[in-house]
């Protein structure tokens, strides 16, 4: 039988919660459910904490899954949600024709991206290979450098 | 303590309905799936209303209002007035208010099914728009559909494979094709479908039950 959530109660690292997540981690109660990165938009999901305990967990539409979220706290036992660790690929355009063509593949390819100044972040949902095949004449021109590829 | 606890001391409204995406390519079924899905669910007792998303008409919506399988004024119509990933990914904003719209008008709605206009294997639903999505292609569209390994058989929660029956007349390997589909997507669900006569409809509606609306 699962363990019914809805909603987030609070953030492990409240001051509020402090006192009462240190007495349950006194007595091994911390349970940490693992959220994998492709996951983390989700309103509602199945997954297993650390100890196995199987959880149906549901949000409100206007709250968002933060790393760190307390899910469920009792006397004796917590649940935490900790996310995984996303990957991501850092690329840098060599000039602005380049990040032209660079932001028309991302978009067209439906990468997930972020900004960070002048390079162009890839948050990665697949292996690193099937991205890079993807624009491999702009790497192999050298319009587009990778400046690292890191978790 | 959890949320649910303080919800039943406080008599708080209850928890949203679960918005169930299904994409596809054109013509591989998806309405037919939801005609499925419909008596399938009500029988199950579960609280359903359904989204159609169609180009520029609602097509769609009238097909399931004249049905007669539900109350026509639980099936709301989106236009997408472009292709149609375009409201269900970039900007699903109709798409959410008309989820909104239901559940004011019906409270105690449980599940939403929303179901995209056809499109091609690069479709995906937004996170923001809907809790678990499936995507339905067929044998018919050809065999080597999976090896081809398209976001929308890759992402979605769920991989339908319909019209089985049709396998051995276009020359597909079932059992093939239902193994490199499988094999794409890490041995996450793909289940086989024929809509016509209703085969392996409850096999979705178990999945739902247990994945969606925490039933089992």
């Amino acid at each position: 039988m699962a363990l019914r959530l809805h909603g987030i109660i609070g953030r492990s690292d409240d001051a509020a919660y402090a006192g009462r997540l240190h007495h349950v981690e006194h007595h091994g109660g911390i349970e940490l459910l693992f959220v994998p990165p492709a996951d983390v938009g989700r309103k509602r999901f199945r997954l297993t904490t650390d100890r196995g305990t199987d959880c149906a967990v549901s949000l409100d539409r206007d709250e968002e899954l933060v790393d760190g979220a307390l899910l469920f706290l009792a006397h004796d036992r917590a649940i935490i949600v900790r996310f995984g660790e996303q990957e991501s690929w850092r690329l840098r355009p060599a000039d602005q024709a380049a990040a032209l063509k660079l932001g028309w593949n991302a978009g067209n390819l439906h990468w997930r991206v972020r900004f960070d100044g002048d390079c162009l972040v890839v948050l990665l949902d697949g292996p690193l290979e099937t991205y890079r095949a993807r624009i491999k004449p702009l790497l192999e021109s050298r319009e587009v450098g990778e400046v690292d590829a890191v978790r | 303590m959890s949320r649910i606890a303080l919800r039943s001391a406080t008599a708080e409204p209850q928890i949203a309905a679960a918005r169930v995406g299904i994409g596809g390519p054109v013509g591989s079924g998806k309405t037919a799936l939801v005609e499925r899905l419909i008596p399938a669910l009500l029988t199950r007792g579960i609280d359903i209303a359904v989204i159609t998303n169609d180009l520029v008409t609602a097509e769609d919506a009238e097909r399931i209002r004249r049905s007669g399988l539900i109350d026509p004024a639980r099936v709301s119509a989106v236009e997408a007035g472009a292709c149609p990933h375009t409201v269900i990914r970039e900007d699903p904003t109709l798409n959410i208010e008309a989820a909104d719209e239901l559940e004011r008008r019906f409270p105690g709605v449980e599940l939403i099914l929303l179901e995209s206009g056809g499109d091609n294997l690069a479709s995906t639903f937004s996170r923001d728009l809907t809790d678990f999505w499936m995507f339905v292609i067929d044998v018919a569209g050809g065999d080597d559909i999976p090896r081809k390994r398209g976001p929308g058989v890759i992402r979605a929660d769920l991989l339908v494979i319909n019209k089985i029956d049709l396998a051995p007349h276009v020359g597909v390997d079932l059992d093939r094709m239902h193994r490199e589909a499988l094999g794409v997507r890490g041995e996450r669900p793909v289940l086989l479908t024929n809509c016509r006569r209703g085969e392996g409809i409850d096999a979705i509606v178990d999945l739902l039950e247990r994945e969606v609306l925490f039933r089992t």
